[in-house]
Formats: C-alpha cells, sequence, structure tokens
C-alpha cells in the first residue's frame, strides 16, 4: 500500500523571491504540500537569474526559476496594496505555512506579520529567511552570496594568505540557507504537532554559513587561536594538481598506507626516508610536489579516480565540470535527475532529488509556475467572483 | 550528574522530546546533526568502539585541547568533538564483535532512530542495515549517511569531504579568476549532510507520526554535492556551458569583489545589483561623477569595464577599517560585508546579539571550563532551544543505557566490561602531537592567537 505523502496535509504560501526561500518552499513541495508561490504583478526577482534556457532572457525562460519553484501553483498579488493585502489575509487564514525573505519589518509595516496573522489562525508558521536574521545590528543590511561568505567567518580562510579571501564559487549559500529553512519549518510541523501552535521561523544566511565552521570556531574559544589562508610552502598534496585531463585531489587516510600510495603513484622514490612522515613529506614537499606531477601527467582523471579508488582504496577525488555530472552514473543511479515538462521551455532534465527515502520520496508533480497561471483558480476558491477578478486584474493588483 | 542540573526550571516542550536517537556516528556530518537532534530535545546515544573512536577525538579533524593541554584525557578534550556532541550520552561498545552488536540490537529495539554513517558494506555485513533493522523494530527510522550512497558505481569507493569537494562539482567552480580549481571552507560537503540528514529524519518522524511507520533515510553526500551546483548544471543542459571560475566577481552583475582595507589582512567585500546602487557606491566613495561615467553607466557597462573599477574601489577601501567600510555602504544600501575571521565571529555586535555562539559548562573534573560553541543557524519563536548540556566522555553512560535502558543484570555487564566489549578508554589512544601556540602560528596553521581570548569571551573561571 503506498500511503500518502508526508507534507499532504499542508497548504505552504511562498512570499520569498530569489534562490533560498523559494528553494525551501520547492522542498516542501516535493514531500507532499500544495505549495502556492504568491509573486508581485511584475514577478519576482528570480525570473530575471540567469542561466536562461537558450541564454533567452524571457522571464518564464529563467532556470534557476524554474529549479527553484517546481511543485508550486502560482499567483500574482500586489501586497502593498490594501486590497491585495486583504485577499492575502484571507489566503494567510488557510495556510499551515508561509515562507517568506522581504527585509525584516516590511511585512508588519504592512500589517502581515506572525504576530498579526496568528491572531485568525494560530497553527500558522512563518519562516523568514533573510541575510542576517530578523534581529541585531545587522538586520537591515542587504546581503548576497559573498557577502554571507565575508561575513560567516569562511571566506577568511579560503584562498591562500599571498592574496585575497576568495568565496566559493555558485550559489552555496543560498541552497544552504534554502535547506536550512525548510529543516526548522519541519522543526516547527513537529511541534505544532504537539501543541497546536505555530511560530515564527528565523533564519539567517550568515549563521547558516558560519554554523559550517566546526573547526574554525572552537580553535578561538578553546585556545585563541585563529585561523588564515593556506600559506603556499610546504607541499600542495592534499590540494588541487594537474593531470593530463584535468585536476584531481589526492589525500592520505581512509584505508590505505603511504607505501600504498607510492604504488598508486608508480614511484619506488616516494617510498625514501625522506617521505618517509608527514613532518618530512611537508619539509620535502617541493620534492613530493615535482615527483606527483611528473607521475600523473600523462594519466587522465577518468582512469585514476577509478584505480585509486577501487585498488588502492585511497581518498581521490577529481575536479569534474557540470558537463561530467550531467552524464554521471553514480547520480543515475541515485535518480538525482527529474524530467519535467514545462509550458514555455518544453522538455529539461533537472536536479532534482537532494537525498533518498524509502517512503515518502520527493516527488515532481509540477513544473514552476507560469507569472499568474494559477490567478483564477485560486482567488476563486478564495471566494472571489469572476467580476472581482477581472477589477482586481485591471488595477494592477493581480 | 552535573549535566541535567545544569538548565532548572520548565523547559517548553521540546520537538523531539521523549525519542531516543540511536548516534552511530564519526567525523562531522553525523555527529553534528546528532548534536541538534540533542538541541531539540531528543535522548541521542553516540555510539563508538572502544577500539574505533570518532575521529574527531584525535589526529587532524579534531580540532585543539583546550588551553592546547592534552590532559590526562585527550580523546574526551578535542573542541571539535566536544562541539559537535554536545547534549548527548554516550556508549563505548565493540560492534565488531558479536556481544557488541547484540547489545546494539536490543537498543534497536526501544529506540526510535537509528543514524549511522558507516561505509555502506559495514552494517549491511551486520545484518544491521535497514531490511533488518525494521525487523526489530517495524517504527524505526533509520537515517544513513555514505559517501556516495549504497548502490551504483562509486558505492563503494572511499570517500571524504575534502576530496568529495572536487568531484561535486564545487572545486571547478571555485578560485581565484582565470586561475586553477580551488577548494574552500572545510569540509563543506559534510554540513550540507547535517542538514539533509536532520531533514531527512525530522520528515520521518512526521510520516510515523501521521501513518504509524517507519522508513529509511538514504543520504550520499556526492549527490548533495552536486546538488549545489544545480544551476550549473542546468546551464549545461541548456546552454552546453561549462562556467568559469571568475574568483569573487558576480556571474551577472558588476562590480563585485573583496578590497583590502586598512590593517593587516583587512578586507571587505562589496557588490553592486544595479544603476541606484551604483550612484549610491559612487556616493560613498566621494566620486559621485562615476555614476555618470559611460564606461559605467548600465550593468553590462559595469561588466565590462571591471577592471577599471577595482581599483577605485579599492583607492576607497584602503583608507577605512573593514567594519567602517561595510557600515558607511550598507548605510547607503550597497551591500558590503567585512571579511570576519574567528575572534570577530565571537566578538562582532550583531554575532553577539543574535546569540548564534553560545556557553556551555564543562563539570568541574573535566577541566575543561565554560566554552562557546557553535549553537543552531535558527531561531523558534516559541521554541528557545539552547545545548542541553556539554558532550560526554567515553562510554560515560554505559552503565546507564545498559542496565537502566535494556535492563541487564549486574552480571552480564560485569560480563561485558571483563571481556572488553565495553570501556571507558581507548584501546589504542592515538600520539598527541604537542605544538605550542606560537608554533602553530609559526608554522602557518595559524594566523595569529589570543592569549588573552577567555577574557574577551568572558568564560573565565
Amino acid at each position: 500500500m503506498v500511503l500518502p505523502a508526508v507534507l499532504d496535509d499542508l497548504l505552504v504560501v511562498d512570499l520569498s523571491q530569489g534562490i533560498a526561500g523559494p528553494l525551501c518552499a520547492r522542498l516542501l513541495g516535493d514531500y507532499g504540500a500544495d505549495v502556492i508561490k504568491v509573486e508581485p504583478p511584475g514577478g519576482e526577482c528570480g525570473r530575471r537569474m540567469p542561466p536562461f534556457f537558450h541564454d533567452d532572457p524571457d522571464p518564464e525562460k529563467s532556470l534557476f526559476f524554474l529549479l527553484a519553484n517546481l511543485n508550486k501553483r502560482g499567483v500574482t498579488l500586489d501586497l502593498a496594496q490594501p486590497e491585495g493585502a486583504a485577499i492575502f489575509r484571507r489566503l494567510a487564514q488557510s495556510a499551515d505555512v508561509i515562507v517568506e525573505s522581504f527585509a525584516p519589518g516590511y511585512l508588519a509595516s504592512l500589517g502581515l506579520d506572525h504576530a498579526t496573522l496568528e491572531q485568525d489562525n494560530p497553527g500558522l508558521v512563518m519562516t523568514s529567511i533573510t541575510p542576517f536574521g530578523q534581529t541585531g545590528p545587522y538586520s537591515q543590511y542587504k546581503g548576497n552570496e559573498i557577502v554571507a561568505y565575508a561575513t560567516s567567518g569562511i571566506m577568511a580562510i579560503s584562498g591562500t594568505a599571498d592574496r585575497e579571501p576568495l568565496q566559493h564559487g555558485g550559489f552555496p549559500a543560498q541552497y544552504e540557507a534554502g535547506m536550512n529553512g525548510m529543516l526548522a519549518t519541519n522543526v516547527a510541523l513537529l511541534t505544532r504537532d504537539l501543541n497546536g501552535l505555530g511560530q515564527h521561523v528565523d533564519v539567517s544566511m550568515q549563521d547558516v554559513v558560519t554554523s559550517s565552521l566546526v573547526i574554525n570556531q572552537p580553535y578561538y574559544s578553546f585556545t585563541g587561536g585563529v585561523q588564515g589562508r593556506r600559506r603556499l610552502e610546504g607541499s600542495s598534496f592534499g590540494h588541487v594538481t594537474p593531470c593530463k585531463d584535468g585536476y584531481f585531489v589526492s589525500q592520505e587516510g581512509g584505508g590505505v598506507t603511504w607505501d600504498g600510495i607510492a604504488d598508486f603513484y608508480g614511484r619506488e622514490e616516494l617510498k625514501e626516508p625522506r617521505f618517509a612522515d608527514p613532518a618530512q613529506r611537508l619539509h620535502n614537499g617541493h620534492a613530493l610536489d615535482a615527483i606527483i606531477l611528473d607521475a600523473t601527467k600523462d594519466r587522465t582523471m577518468a582512469e585514476m579516480f577509478k584505480t585509486a579508488s577501487e585498488q588502492y582504496r585511497m581518498l581521490f577525488g577529481i575536479v569534474q565540470t557540470p558537463e561530467d555530472l550531467a552524464t554521471c552514473a553514480q547520480l543515475e543511479a541515485r535518480e538525482f535527475y527529474q524530467e519535467v515538462e514545462h509550458p514555455v521551455i518544453g522538455r529539461i532534465r533537472v536536479p532534482f532529488q537532494m537525498w533518498n527515502m524509502s517512503a515518502t520520496a520527493a516527488s515532481c508533480r509540477r513544473p514552476a509556475p507560469l507569472l499568474g497561471q494559477h490567478n483564477s483558480e485560486v482567488f476563486t476558491k478564495l471566494g472571489c467572483s469572476e467580476a472581482e477578478i477581472g477589477t482586481l486584474r485591471n488595477r494592477g493588483i493581480i | 550528574m552535573v549535566t541535567e542540573k545544569q538548565n532548572p526550571g520548565p523547559e517548553p516542550t521540546l520537538p523531539l522530546a521523549g525519542l531516543r536517537i540511536i548516534d552511530i556516528s564519526n567525523v562531522f556530518s553525523l555527529p553534528y546533526a546528532g548534536g541538534l537532534m540533542a538541541d531539540l530535545g531528543a535522548e541521542v546515544i553516540k555510539v563508538e568502539g572502544p577500539g574505533r573512536l570518532d575521529i574527531s577525538r584525535g589526529g587532524a579533524f579534531s580540532g585543539v585541547f583546550p588551553e592546547n593541554e592534552p590532559g590526562d584525557d585527550p580523546w574526551n578534550r578535542t573542541s571539535t568533538f566536544n562541539l559537535l556532541n554536545r547534549g548527548k550520552k554516550s556508549l563505548a561498545i565493540d560492534l565488531r564483535r558479536h556481544e557488541g552488536r547484540e547489545v546494539l540490537r536490543d537498543l534497536i529495539r526501544v529506540s526510535d532512530v537509528l543514524m549511522e554513517n558507516f561505509t555502506p558494506r559495514v552494517m549491511r555485513g551486520w545484518e544491521l542495515d535497514y531490511p533488518h533493522a525494521k525487523k526489530l523494530n517495524p517504527n524505526v527510522i533509520m537515517v544513513s549517511c555514505s559517501g556516495y550512497g549504497p548502490h551504483g558505481p562509486y558505492a563503494q569507493y572511499p570517500a571524504q569531504a575534502t576530496t568529495q569537494e572536487a568531484t561535486h562539482g564545487l572545486a571547478h567552480v571555485t578560485g581565484y579568476r582565470g586561475d586553477v580549481p580551488s577548494k574552500a571552507g572545510q569540509s563543506f560537503v559534510d554540513f550540507l549532510a547535517t542538514w539533509a540528514l536532520v531533514m531527512g529524519t525530522t520528515l520521518g518522524l512526521r510520516y510515523r507520526h501521521r501513518f504509524g511507520k517507519g522508513l529509511w533515510v538514504d543520504v550520499a553526500m556526492y549527490q548533495l554535492g552536486c546538488y549545489m551546483v544545480a544551476d550549473r548544471i542546468l546551464d549545461w543542459e541548456a546552454n552546453q556551458r561549462r562556467g568559469d571560475r571568475i574568483g569573487n566577481r558576480h556571474p551577472w552583475l558588476a562590480p563585485q569583489g573583496c578590497y583590502r582595507c586598512a590593517g593587516e589582512d583587512q578586507w571587505c567585500v562589496v557588490s553592486v545589483h544595479d544603476d541606484e546602487e551604483w550612484a549610491a557606491l559612487c556616493q560613498v566613495i566621494g566620486r559621485p561623477e562615476l555614476a555618470r561615467d559611460a564606461r559605467f553607466a548600465s550593468n553590462g557597462a559595469r561588466m565590462e569595464n571591471h577592471d577599471a573599477i577595482d581599483p577605485i574601489i579599492a583607492a576607497w577601501m584602503a583608507g577605512f577599517s573593514k567594519t567602517e567600510a561595510m557600515e558607511r555602504l550598507q548605510a547607503a544600501g550597497v551591500r558590503a560585508g567585512a571579511v570576519f575571521d574567528a575572534r570577530d565571529m565571537h566578538l562582532d555586535p550583531h554575532a553577539k546579539a543574535r546569540g548564534l555562539l553560545e556557553k556551555v559548562q564543562f563539570p568541574p573534573e573535566r577541566g575543561i571550563g565554560k566554552r562557546v560553541i557553535i549553537g543552531r543557524p535558527w531561531r523558534l519563536s516559541k521554541t528557545p532551544l539552547h545545548a542541553r548540556g556539554p558532550a560526554p566522555t567515553l562510554g560515560q553512560h554505559n552503565r546507564e543505557v545498559l542496565q537502566d535502558i535494556l535492563g541487564y543484570d549486574d552480571a552480564r555487564y560485569a560480563e561485558l566490561e571483563q571481556s572488553g566489549v565495553i570501556g571507558t578508554r581507548p584501546t589504542h589512544p592515538r600520539p598527541v602531537l604537542h605544538m605550542s601556540m606560537d608554533e602553530r602560528v609559526h608554522r602557518g596553521r595559524l594566523a595569529y592567537w589570543d592569549p588573552d581570548y577567555k577574557e574577551r569571551l568572558g568564560i573565565q573561571d
């Protein structure tokens, strides 16, 4: 017997924009929630974010928007106009969860904050995902990916000591904040299942990124030590190294001895006493690097990854490109990708499943909504007549 | 026990109160998830072997000892272990022996969640994978975390976050502009796994609450890491673009960068998203005429002429401290962020006001005192959360788990103890490499250290 999806009893209203908030709401949708995305009449900023399908900057062709808004219905509504706010209040009465990413205080200025909305809906969970959280002296600061890295502490230890601190590539802080939004929403829902009460969940992207510094942070509170960026001295063993067709990373540890590593590289001289222990290898780092560079210059990433992992049980990584990931057999085996049929983009394969479950697994039931696609359906259900909906449309509220 | 007495007074019901979690975990990802679930109210029993300690109890990933002093029981004193495993109980039992696994089977029968992060073949080999665990306890939620997942061509490959960062695609997009791929941060994918493990467990608990059945949550770090470059994969699928390394620039907005401020190794980032913010930046740096300069008049033009903008911003930044630069730019509505290091993380006014970092008091006999650790990056308005006690010493709760929870009699307990199936000391303690704080700085392991850090943090004994 197939049981219903774990969150299929929930109505989620997604007011958020960009990546983190929309991803949080989408994840709730993946596990069964009915998610209604509410956008301003001009569309949310995520619709203007590259990459676009075939590089066409059409608001229905942002692939980032597609990724973060699967499994949602979409309406437009101008919350800043009183009629818009009134309709939203009706929607909020039946909502279990609202996800939002406005500057702290904005919803309160419209009378749409959690404290007001919960008066008519005590079970309401509101999840706010913002750059610096709802409280504290920086709460009104604007943020984005690089600001999150800088202020979290992670950038101070990324890159090399001779150069400027370096951000991560892409948008992982946004993804991480979206994940934490969903995590904390789940916690609020479990609490509500116990006592019937909703609450306001405050997720700060700065806090999210800082929370990954579990070596760096207590270094200070245990000894006063402050880590910096890597100095370019000693050996680059353990760091990215070039080979015939790309780059690899190899590390000690796992199930292999140093002699085993020497055998993998096929160089007997690595077994000499000058490389016998970590201190020696650091001291003779330049010689070590030269031997390994020479040993790998004619070897490919794919061959080394397979040989090192299967025959030598080494901790070994290769620098894969998006193309490699798009054709990766391991990701296929994990059912990572999902085919999505989108009315404007057509059929496209989207990275979908973050992890796997033996029951109530994530399911993709809808593509991302077109702008205002479900206005009639949603507003009719809220009790608006066709004529009223027409008026709202003419006045630019929807 | 001291741990239980630390937070007297009534507590609001915690979401995981009354739940028992078995946490057979190693290193970062799963231990951290277990620690967070202890914060959420669960009874979390960390299971290690006297001959197979969590590797965060010593060696490269374990951080440092309090005051850099290993003490008599270094395995109980490492900083990273004590952060990740807060609020847990410790059972030290040899799972490689049949008698040890019998204890684990008994424990599974009376627990709600079983979490483990062995290579997939281990639990299968012990007949303790989900199909078997479910027979012992049909309602158990099993949570597994592995490098690549239990099936597929890479299933048995050894994995660690630091090498996976390359394989899951993050290193390809990280690096200085036009330079080689780079790693960034510390074991990044481990923490993605932490979030996913708690997400999956909480979904599982709600599923069981609604439908009365358990399930298996199967987290593969590689898959999660690949998700973090999903937008790049889509760009490849739709546009056959591989993406470049662009350092600290933004892929489609300009200008953005990290600039040197006044002082030693002080930096501030700035990021302009539109023309209005560009005009505001030009005002702040005292160059209002640049807002009308045709070279910088639109985002496209600024992308094109980024190299000409960088020295202009750099010249202004050099005259301010990093926080002053951040404050001035943010006050004008321009995104900016000081590059905070570990000291700033503890002492910055916003960090202090937020309270992400919290103090944990250790019992006097541990000789650790009071320490500050990372709490949780989310706050719930009606469910105040905090770390519910320090991390346990190895095997601290052996008797409590075996006798109070499982009801073993004294004779059985003594037998397990005498045969070395359970213990409170490692059978093979790791050698401790002592290095003074000054030497750590000299060797480049640290940028600097603050001998007065306890006063700064307010954790003097």
